[in-house]
């Protein structure tokens, strides 16, 4: 034994060191794809954010922090910040819970949960463009089918409510045209795109809950459903439910297409739907001015990796057992 | 505490019948085991008594008190998972107290925060917490109360099942085949923990396992089960020394029970077509069935009832188990030696065994125990 353990012991620093080559060989054309289409363009950016660069032109000059300094200071951008928190705040708590809601129920169907899940899921899948148009129609002010239906309610008993007896006098609101109403009707919007997603997020979560411990809850004396949802179902979800709530606040963060479709002219009535991504593209596409837009981009950014971030950390400490 | 009654229970899942009329009485303080092979429905039956199944006809009642339609939470008996279905977002500590939780604390005085300000809840959770250190500590888990299950072991997330069932006293504990996920050594050591707990407590078990061994070694009577029906409800002895029916001794007893084919001619019993000289009083002519323990065949000194080479044998230590390929036969005979006789006991070597016809269990040719039969040595008729 000591004869061959003598002889193993020289040999063993260089298989370590040939595995180690192969492993970093291995690894090299991930690394040198992550550099090339995630870091240096994120570098690139980072980099544009704080001069004032315009495409075509030969030379740009530094301008320090003034990038930013506008960002915080200019109305158009505090606009920005306010459209785009309010739908983030609005959207993602109901998304989140509808998709929870709509994958328990559907989860507690037998036989026509398909139906409920295809149902459920065609706003995801369907172009948001296209159903944008659809939107588009049915909140017309006028020939709306929205704005017909409320209509209906005037001379009945339902005048009570102040928000129809005030549309029968006045006429019923804008919607798309109404500074108070566009970012709502968006985070609508939002909300109606996006559960489905969360529920198919969920109902897969479901599927992981063990069957055998609601019998535990059973025998324990948990007898409504609420008290089983507490015990066994919502701390089972703990994963599930990190996961969703920082996909829906990414994806709440990146909304676009929608205000480009309804407001190709400019974030809508006063602003009130100027949200990043639009203003990312407002100045970085559209008006070229290629230091402002990377400063936004930085921003946003720095958003979604402080979300990420925090997921990282409840993943870790929290929700896994 | 309470005594237990399953009174021709039945359940059937669409076409198929799981259980068909079992019928069980089960004194105050008993250890019942329910044993077979899977798939013989002792774990429905353990769940219709839970709660947890509905059974399609027949009724179960818990101390005189018919519980059929009540629901699982309702009837105050407690249950170990064979998963252990522990909570795994809680601690140890708190997954024992959910039953008492569930029970003693009303909705509002459970919740996170503002519960514990509530009015008549901080003296309730007093109790709660003693009576789980009683349990951890009757249970030696002490030292676990803060970890989640996800930081122990096998045997010690079992020791947590039990903890939780036996915090508060309920009117009997079922336990779905508790030992099947612990390795070898440790079921050895659960098994006799679960049996002392038991005489500890004084309280109603009623053990689900498809492993004879632990059936035998716990309880104080056992229930053999199979295709839905109870064949055999009596003590472990009796179960193993008088079974009533082939299939009762073909499962209990390990290595499994020799069954070899018997004829009877003119009160003459013939094995393998061969006459061994012994007489049958008080049975039929026709074919029986003759069941023989390892331990009743013996290698035979002189004039063997059985000839044949031994085909495998397994050295325990204390015993020998040699399984002998009859002559001319397909079957195999086990049976049991001293380890003083494994010099005989070669791979390849021509042995004779031999047995005591009284020590041997009669069936007929569908596998009914045959009581009333007495085996004589023969006693030549003209001698007579």
């Amino acid at each position: 034994m000591a004869v061959i353990d003598s002889t193993a012991i020289p040999r063993k620093p260089t298989q370590v060191n040939r595995q180690a080559r192969t492993a970093w060989g291995l690894a090299t054309p991930a690394l040198a794809l992550m550099f090339l289409i995630l870091l240096v363009p994120v570098v690139v950016a980072a980099v544009l954010s704080f001069t004032n660069y315009s495409l075509g032109n030969s030379g740009f000059d530094w301008v320090g922090f003034k990038n930013y300094g506008r960002l915080f200071t200019r109305s158009t951008y505090e606009k920005m910040f306010i459209a785009t928190f309010s739908y983030v705040v609005v959207v993602v708590p109901v998304s989140v819970a509808l998709g929870l809601g709509a994958a328990l129920l559907v989860n507690s169907l037998g036989r026509f949960g398909d139906v409920y899940k295809t149902i459920y899921f065609l706003p995801v899948m369907a172009t948001l463009l296209a159903m944008a148009i659809v939107w588009e129609f049915m909140l017309h002010p006028t020939i709306g089918v929205i704005n017909q239906t409320l209509e209906m309610a005037c001379g009945t008993v339902l005048e009570v409510i102040p928000f129809v007896a005030k549309g029968c006098a006045d006429g019923f609101p804008l919607w798309l045209g109404d500074k108070d109403y566009a970012i709502w009707v968006l985070c609508f919007i939002g909300i109606w795109q996006g559960f489905g997603f969360n529920m198919v997020l969920y109902l897969a979560g479901l599927t992981a809950v063990h069957r055998e411990l609601y019998h535990a809850a059973e025998m324990d004396g948990a007898k409504s459903a609420w008290e089983w949802f507490r015990l066994v179902t919502w701390p089972a979800l703990g994963p599930t439910t990190v996961f969703v709530v920082t996909i829906s606040c990414i994806r709440a963060f990146q909304v676009f297409d929608t205000v480009e479709a309804f407001w190709p002219q400019g974030g809508g009535p006063n602003k009130s739907t100027y949200v990043m991504m639009f203003a990312i593209f407002e100045k970085g596409v559209q008006q070229n001015l290629i230091g402002i837009g990377s400063a936004i981009t930085m921003l946003f950014l720095v958003f979604v990796m402080f979300l990420t971030l925090i997921q990282r950390w409840l993943v870790e400490r929290k929700v896994h057992y | 505490m309470a005594g237990l009654s399953i009174n021709s229970i039945t359940k059937r899942f669409g076409e198929t019948e799981v259980l068909r009329d079992v019928t069980l009485d089960i004194a105050d303080a008993e250890f019942v085991s329910l044993v077979g092979p899977s798939g013989c429905g002792k774990s429905t039956l353990l769940r219709i008594i839970a709660g947890l199944e509905d059974p399609t006809g027949g009724e179960i009642a818990i101390d005189g008190e018919a519980v059929t339609g009540m629901r699982a939470a309702d009837r105050n008996l407690s249950m170990v998972f064979q998963s252990y279905a522990l909570y795994p977002h809680l601690t140890v500590a708190e997954n024992i107290a959910v039953p008492l939780r569930m029970r003693s604390l009303s909705a509002g005085q459970r919740l996170p925060v503002i519960g514990p300000f509530l009015p008549g809840s901080k003296d309730k959770r007093a109790e709660i917490t003693a009576a789980v250190k009683d349990a951890a500590e009757m249970l030696e888990i002490g030292a676990l109360l803060d970890r989640k299950p996800g930081q122990l072991s096998g045997g010690q997330r079992q020791r947590v099942a039990l903890g939780r069932a036996l915090v508060r006293s309920p009117a009997a504990f079922l336990l779905d085949e508790p030992l099947s996920n612990l390795d070898a050594k440790l079921r050895v050591q659960t098994r006799a923990e679960i049996a002392q707990l038991h005489r500890r407590l004084n309280a109603t078990f009623i053990y689900v396992t498809h492993d004879q061994v632990e059936a035998m070694t716990m309880s104080d009577r056992i229930a053999v089960m199979m295709d839905g029906e109870i064949l055999q409800c009596d003590s472990p002895s009796i179960i193993y020394e008088d079974p009533n029916d082939i299939r009762v001794a073909e499962f209990i007893g390990s290595p499994k029970i020799n069954i070899l084919p018997v004829e009877l001619h003119e009160r003459t019993l013939s094995l393998f077509d061969k006459p061994v000289g012994r007489t049958a009083i008080g049975a039929k002519a026709g074919v029986y069935q003759l069941g023989l323990r390892p331990e009743a065949i013996h290698l035979a000194k002189s004039d063997p009832l059985l000839t044949g080479t031994v085909a495998h044998v397994e050295n325990l230590g204390a015993e020998v188990f040699a399984q002998v390929e009859l002559a001319g036969q397909t079957a195999r005979v086990t049976c049991r030696a001293a380890p003083a006789a494994r010099d005989q006991l070669r791979l390849g070597a021509e042995i004779g065994l031999s047995f005591d016809l009284a020590d041997a269990l009669i069936f007929d040719a569908d596998g009914k125990r045959q009581r009333g039969v007495e085996v004589t040595l023969d006693q030549p008729v003209e001698a007579a």
